[in-house]
């Protein structure tokens, strides 16, 4: 005997229907934890999604060649621009030099990370000197003037055109100007940094033709794997590091903040869930008698199981349909409407994936039908006898 | 012909650790288009009788017939079906479906049975209950006689060959009871109905063609 789903979904929808209190508030909790996951997720993976990109745009290349182990500067550095200059795909490369210092104003002091680049290059190759937020960008031949990162500006009360001593780890001490204020959204960075020219720095600290890194910047980033051996070679050097590479602590970092995000829609989730087994679990209870005289009627027990998961299925289609609707509106609301992050002091946008969406809906709506059958299991197992005469 | 034929039926369930006959070797016959009474003292085996017949339950031992197919030993899908199409059920509470009106109450049986032009047959069903102008009417907005009028519209959607009653007017004043009653008579005089009517009043009980007596489980003189 075939299950009549017709008849079924007639008997489930008038029965869910009947306390439309009850339905309300079972629906909103569907609706509230489906929006959940789209929301959280989405407002994570725009998070993470900047976080990358700022990582990208302005502290490494698509490809960066290190000094060897043991070795603080890559030597030679003439030659290997020239060779770099070379490769077809090579779109761009920037040298830069890391050293320490201590950059002191008005009595204050704090530890330093001089970063020297050569600013016509940076520019080809990332968009770090466009992270001014106040002031203007170095060039080549300045010898006086400094860029300061945004928090080291606020630490030392640093303005622009303020004077600023600089003390180098060589124990060359200097004044520059400031001339230009940095932010990145990356919190090292801007805490500690010193932005100057890549020749005054090799003024400074008695160095020339070398590098700390060479951030390459290839015409497609799809293929540092291919250009990674070839560079290795060509300029024969050990130590060249991917993109991928360089923002695996990224990736690390937006593995536990999914995991984290899963947690807590998970636990909306499972509360909607819960919610509405409960609610079919009692309406179960309650009808045991209508039940049994739909067994008497010539219903047989896959019906009773049809009508009362149909129930759930109702719940769960409209619960999650107006939730995918809330969750979309929500993440394009915070896409055109980033918020700033007081820690980082970056603005945080959502990112839409049509994936998300379709993870939402799957799993809200399995998880609401899961719900729904065990009730349902009890109620096509009612046996006629005791739920008509309640013995 | 004979539509209910019963051979040596036994039921018998266990009330803790002691073993109760309910039913001990009852031998019946039913003709088709009779109205037969079911008497008896409490616990006689009256409604045993009733649910085995309307293959509610299963007999310990012994034989059912309807229409001359022995249904003993069905599956319960096989069950189900049977009395979708032939057998009707009126019990003593009404057991109508509350979330429904009491013309999607007396449809439900037929949508059920996928049978053609089942709102029609509903609205005829409810004019010869004497309630066609209560369609729309939750069964908590009508009469306790009323309700028992729709249990009885609803039992006969699919015109099934045997309506069995257990108690139907038991819980009604005696207006009523002589009512619902008088339906049953006017079903099984015009059309053929054959009922079978468990009930504890003889005053009821002296209404029908026939009354079957029980006693102890078993069938009384």
């Amino acid at each position: 005997m075939s299950v009549d789903l017709r008849s079924a979904l007639f008997y489930s929808r008038k029965d869910i229907f009947k306390n439309r209190k009850v339905f309300i508030i079972i629906t909103l909790s569907i609706i509230l934890a489906t929006a959940n996951i789209i929301v959280i997720n989405g407002l994570v993976d725009g998070m993470i999604g900047d976080l990358v990109d700022n990582t990208i745009q302005s502290s490494v290349g698509h490809l960066n060649i290190y000094p060897d182990d043991n070795e603080r500067f890559i030597e030679g550095l003439g030659i290997k621009e020239q060779k770099l200059a070379a490769l077809k795909d090579v779109e761009a490369y920037s040298p830069r030099i890391s050293a320490t210092g201590v950059l002191s104003n008005k009595g204050l002091s704090v530890s330093s990370t001089i970063l020297a680049l050569n600013p016509d290059n940076e520019r080809k190759t990332t968009k770090l000197l466009e992270k001014l937020v106040r002031g203007t960008a170095i060039n080549s031949n300045d010898k006086n003037a400094i860029l300061v990162s945004s928090r080291l500006a606020e630490d030392l009360k640093l303005d622009i055109g303020d004077e600023a001593t600089l003390a180098f780890e060589t124990g060359v001490v200097k004044v520059y100007v400031v001339k230009g204020i940095v932010r990145t959204g990356n919190l090292d960075f801007d805490g500690s940094t010193v932005i100057m020219p890549l020749n005054e720095a090799y003024r400074q600290l008695g160095i020339d033709n070398m590098a700390s890194i060479i951030l390459i910047k290839l015409s497609d980033k799809s293929m540092t794997e291919i250009y990674k051996p070839m560079i290795m070679q060509n300029l024969d050097v050990n130590n060249v590091k991917t993109w991928k590479q360089e923002t695996e602590f990224v990736s690390n970092f937006a593995n536990s903040w999914r995991s984290t995000s899963s947690v807590i829609s998970g636990v909306g989730l499972i509360a909607a869930a819960i919610s509405v087994g409960i609610v079919i679990y009692i309406n179960v209870i309650h009808k045991k008698r209508q039940i049994g005289i739909m067994k008497a009627m010539g219903t047989n027990d896959a019906f009773i199981f049809t009508v009362f998961l149909m129930e759930a299925a109702i719940f769960g289609i409209i619960g999650v349909f107006i939730g995918d609707c809330l969750g979309y509106l929500s993440i394009r609301y915070f896409e055109a409407n980033p918020f700033l992050d007081a820690i980082s002091q970056t603005w945080i946008s959502a990112r839409f994936e049509p994936q998300l969406f379709y993870i939402a809906t799957i799993v809200s709506f399995a998880v609401t039908i899961l719900a729904g059958v065990y009730p349902a299991i009890k109620a096509s197992r009612v046996e006629i006898i005791k739920a008509i005469w309640g013995t | 012909m004979e539509i209910i034929k019963t051979n040596n039926l036994k039921k018998s369930y266990m009330l803790g650790k002691v073993e109760v006959k309910a039913l001990n070797g009852v031998d019946t016959s039913i003709e088709q288009g009779e109205f037969v009474a079911i008497m008896g003292p409490s616990g006689c085996g009256k409604s045993t009788f009733l649910n085995l017949t309307g293959m509610l339950d299963i007999p310990t031992s012994g034989e059912i017939y309807i229409e001359g197919n022995d249904v003993t030993n069905m599956n319960s899908n096989k069950r189900a079906e049977y009395r979708l199409k032939y057998i009707g059920f009126i019990f003593q509470f009404f057991n109508l479906f509350n979330e429904l009106t009491v013309m999607e109450n007396v449809m439900f049986p037929m949508m059920l049975n996928k049978r053609p032009n089942y709102k029609e047959r509903a609205k005829e069903l409810l004019d010869l209950v004497g309630l066609g102008d209560r369609l729309n009417h939750l069964p908590s907005e009508i009469s306790g006689g009323q309700q028992q009028r729709v249990t009885i519209a609803r039992s006969l959607g699919n015109d099934p060959k045997i309506l069995l009653a257990d108690e139907p007017t038991g819980n009604l004043d005696t207006k009523s009871s002589i009512e619902i009653i008088e339906l049953f008579r006017k079903l099984n005089r015009e059309q053929g109905q054959t009922i079978v009517m468990v009930t504890h009043s003889p005053e009821i009980g002296g209404m029908a063609d026939r009354i079957i007596h029980f006693r102890d489980g078993t069938i009384g003189n």
